[in-house]
């Protein structure tokens, strides 16, 4: 019977392992490639946030991102700010854009922002990738003040637009999902559509690095403290009479500019910005390897203490 | 929306695979690379069945409608399908019950008196009267079992057989002399896979040993290819040819139905899903439901998987002449079954589940297992085999020896006598066939008792003959080492070990595919 009794816990054990491996516990569940076109897209419910935004809510993340998270990010990565006079240039609220290459992003964004303009600042994120647990909306909708949003096409929702007119500033990151190797994707319409039809400024944002630091796949940023660019630009308005299609190139190369600033001089991309010769930052069309490898040249020598003699 | 069947590849991020295991099932991580071939979803069912009853009945298929059959002074008899279909059995109230009480009503109506209702299991085990009660339900039961009237076929009651002539193959068409004198003869079929229904309902189910063994033998079962696409069956075309004799003498309404996959439900409905799909409550459900299997006694785990019943939805039923309406019905089946693959592969891998047609209320034995691997899994295809010729078939089932003496006497014999000398087909046809057929006793104990016929073994090992013909290498991973090798196989631990047993026929790198198998799939193999 003791036998038994213990072969039984030994293989209990051994199931409940192949489980939590196999069905990644803890994680994000995963479709085999080849089963990816036979998912059907789960209905998204509306996930209410209106409490992540109250000033309980707001003293509560002021904590945990000033307190917690900007301490424990400083430590892991070396933040590089610059632009930061841009965002004087704004009164009022406006859709902050940025490209998107990892989920250091967000977290950058929000560390880096002016406190004011910070306890302001909500952030739009995928309906189906933040929101489809409970306990995952909660969590993001306490630290990083998000609102769900769908990403798949479709209407867009009417959080953003409501959060404009309160006063709000909203995040948006138009390329829909992160980069899978670092250089920028195409951005979709849903944030110039926002700007356009709520008449706000568009604040650029172009942050280089974050795909070398915590690329996909990783949930903790590579050891080194890898240095991470991030870079404001001037606000762009929506011109009289634009519609969302002619104003989102505009943005895209605002932040294109801002990449290419950041690897050059602001005066050099101002001059390539004015001639129409700013480099695409869709990356080499070459391939996978070369793009990753191009994407994650180190910005300059991760930060290192000073050796005592040289 | 039921999604479509489709072949899944292995990749790193597929979970470990459910793999039926007779009275278990076991998680498999496959290698990378191996297709997976998972049927259609349950699709849709028929919304008002009684409707669609009365419909199929008034409106056949090249035949008048039922009542226009039906008159005051004729001999109507009603044959239905035996307990080997559905599989697992349907829940209450069974398809057939809902037929029957149909067209009853109307042959009550038309003033109808003589009607008998015969199980058409022929050399099947006689059912008992609860599983005749629970197939045609307790209306019909009361009415007509305790006056004789609603009663098991026998293929050995030779003064109620008839000989109604011989095909232009020279085969015999010898059924029930009740059926083969009525006025009219309405089957109530239930189409659970492709190989059901058509003129092997009468042909088969209503027919005596003289007339199986023309299309019941080893020779007609390997050119059978296969017997789940009956336009390239030799068991069905002779069937058909015996069709064509019988109908010229007996009028035949058909009526079939074909069912979804709709098969594991409740705590078990984790069974039927895609693996990746599985949510926390499915896998708290596996969980729970495989260690309380390894927990609980084999009784307790027997009587756990004999007590399953399916939901079933009813995806089409018609009525009318034979022919007409199997075609309507397999369209129905292969909508419900039918999977697209690319190409055969190496080594086919399958999981041989709890119950197969003939351990209904019963244990599946050797034989069986065998018989549910090789001869249905393995002839589940339309094509070509999913594995190539000379390949390899790894399945999965602890082949205990386990035998019914109740359900399966002659079995036991086949297993001990015949296995021991020979495992080809067609030597033991030869010689151990007729001996088993008319053995007095086996004869007695299935017109008596509730045993297969003495030749039923017979009927197994020529159902896997195909197999045996096209594969070189047949390994059982788990099974009964002494059990497996009677039969002629191998046995493995793991299906690790078992690659490496066939790896001298298949190579070290095969191609591998498995059939995701229950819920049932049909491979369309292009």
């Amino acid at each position: 019977m003791g036998t038994n009794l213990v072969k039984f816990s030994r293989d209990t054990v051994r199931d409940v392992q192949q489980v939590a491996r196999g069905w990644r516990w803890g994680r994000r569940p995963q479709v085999p490639r080849s089963a990816e076109p036979y998912v059907i897209p789960r209905e998204t419910t509306v996930f209410p946030t209106k409490w992540a935004r109250t000033p309980a809510a707001i003293a509560v993340r002021e904590v945990l991102l000033k307190g917690a998270l900007n301490s424990v990010m400083r430590y892991e990565v070396n933040p590089q700010v610059s632009g930061l006079d841009s965002l004087t240039k704004v009164h009022g609220p406006a859709v902050i854009v940025a490209n998107h290459s990892s989920h250091l992003d967000t977290p950058l964004v929000l560390c880096t922002l002016p406190d004011a303009m910070r306890r302001k600042t909500a952030v739009a994120a995928a309906a189906d990738y933040f929101f489809d647990t409970w306990w995952r909306a909660t969590a993001s909708a306490i630290m990083f003040n998000t609102f769900p949003i769908e990403r798949r096409g479709g209407k867009l929702s009417q959080t953003p637009g409501d959060l404009l007119e309160d006063g709000w500033n909203v995040v948006v990151f138009p390329e829909g999902t992160r980069s899978p190797d670092g250089w920028m994707e195409r951005f979709r319409m849903g944030a110039a559509y926002i700007a356009v039809e709520h008449g706000v400024p568009v604040i650029p944002v172009g942050i280089k690095g974050s795909f070398a630091a915590m690329p996909r796949g990783r949930g903790w940023p590579v050891p080194g403290r890898p240095t991470v660019a991030v870079r404001y630009g001037d606000p762009i308005y929506p011109l009289e009479g634009e519609t969302p299609r002619e104003f989102a190139p505009r943005i895209s190369a605002a932040v294109s500019a801002l990449l290419d600033e950041e690897a050059t001089t602001w005066w050099e991309a101002r001059r390539r910005v004015a001639a129409g010769t700013s480099p695409a930052q869709t990356g080499p069309d070459a391939a996978r390897w070369r793009r990753v490898w191009e994407s994650t040249t180190p910005i300059k020598p991760a930060a290192s203490k000073r050796r005592a003699w040289k | 929306m039921a999604r479509p069947g489709f072949v899944l590849e292995v990749d790193d991020r597929t979970p470990p695979l459910l793999v039926h295991n007779g009275e278990g099932f076991k998680l498999e991580r496959f290698p990378l690379g191996t297709r997976v071939i998972y049927p259609p979803e349950a699709l849709p069912p028929v919304r008002d069945v009684e409707e669609a009853i009365q419909n199929a009945l008034l409106n056949p298929l090249e035949s008048e409608p039922l009542p226009e059959l039906l008159f005051a002074g004729m001999r109507l008899t009603i044959a239905f399908d035996d307990i080997s279909i559905p599989l697992p059995p349907m829940k209450k109230p069974d398809i057939r019950q809902r037929i029957i009480e149909a067209v009853l009503t109307m042959a009550a109506d038309a003033g109808v008196d003589d009607v008998e209702l015969i199980s058409a299991n022929a050399l099947h085990r006689r059912l008992t009267p609860n599983e005749l009660r629970d197939i045609v339900g307790e209306r019909v039961f009361r009415s007509f079992f305790p006056d004789g009237k609603l009663y098991n076929f026998d293929a050995e009651d030779a003064a109620n057989l008839t000989h109604l002539g011989q095909t232009k193959h020279g085969e015999d068409v010898e059924i029930s002399k009740r059926a083969a004198e009525s006025d009219l003869l309405v089957y109530v079929n239930v189409n659970l896979v492709a190989m059901d229904g058509g003129h092997k309902s009468t042909s088969i189910g209503l027919a005596s040993y003289k007339s199986l063994k023309h299309h019941h033998n080893s020779h007609t079962m390997i050119h059978s290819r296969s017997f789940m696409d009956h336009k390239a069956s030799k068991m069905h075309e002779s069937a058909w040819r015996m069709g064509s004799v019988l109908t010229e003498h007996v009028k035949v309404f058909q009526i079939e139905t074909s069912l979804n996959n709709d098969i594991f439900g409740g705590p078990l409905e984790f069974l039927q899903k895609r693996e990746w799909e599985w949510s926390i409550k499915d896998q708290a459900s596996m969980l729970a439901t495989k260690r309380g299997l390894d927990l609980a006694p084999a009784k307790m785990r027997h009587k756990i998987f004999t007590d399953v019943r399916s939901n079933y939805g009813l995806t089409g039923i018609h009525a009318g002449k034979i022919e007409p309406v199997h075609d309507k019905t397999l369209e129905n089946v292969h909508r419900q079954h039918l999977v697209e693959v690319q190409g055969q592969s190496d080594v086919a891998i399958m999981g041989v589940p709890f119950i197969g047609p003939y351990n209904v209320n019963s244990v599946m034995n050797p034989i069986l297992a065998a018989c549910m691997g090789l001869g249905y899994y393995f002839n589940s295809y339309r094509g070509s085999p999913v594995v190539r010729k000379d390949g390899a078939v790894i399945l999965y089932h602890p082949v205990d020896y386990e035998f019914s003496q109740l359900h399966h006497p002659s079995y036991v014999d086949f297993f001990e006598e015949v296995l021991s000398e020979s495992t080809d087909p067609a030597t033991i046809e030869a010689k151990f066939e007729k001996q088993y057929a008319e053995d007095p006793w086996y004869i007695h104990l299935y017109r008596t008792s509730y045993a297969y016929h003495g030749v039923h073994p017979f009927y197994m090992w020529y159902w896997i003959s195909h197999a045996l013909d096209h594969c070189g290498d047949i390994v059982w991973v788990g099974g009964n080492r002494k059990t497996v090798e009677r039969m002629g196989f191998r046995s493995a631990s793991t299906l690790q070990d078992a690659l490496e047993m066939v790896s001298h026929s298949v190579g070290r790198s095969p191609s591998i595919t498995y059939l995701h198998n229950p819920p049932h799939l049909l491979a369309d193999v292009r």
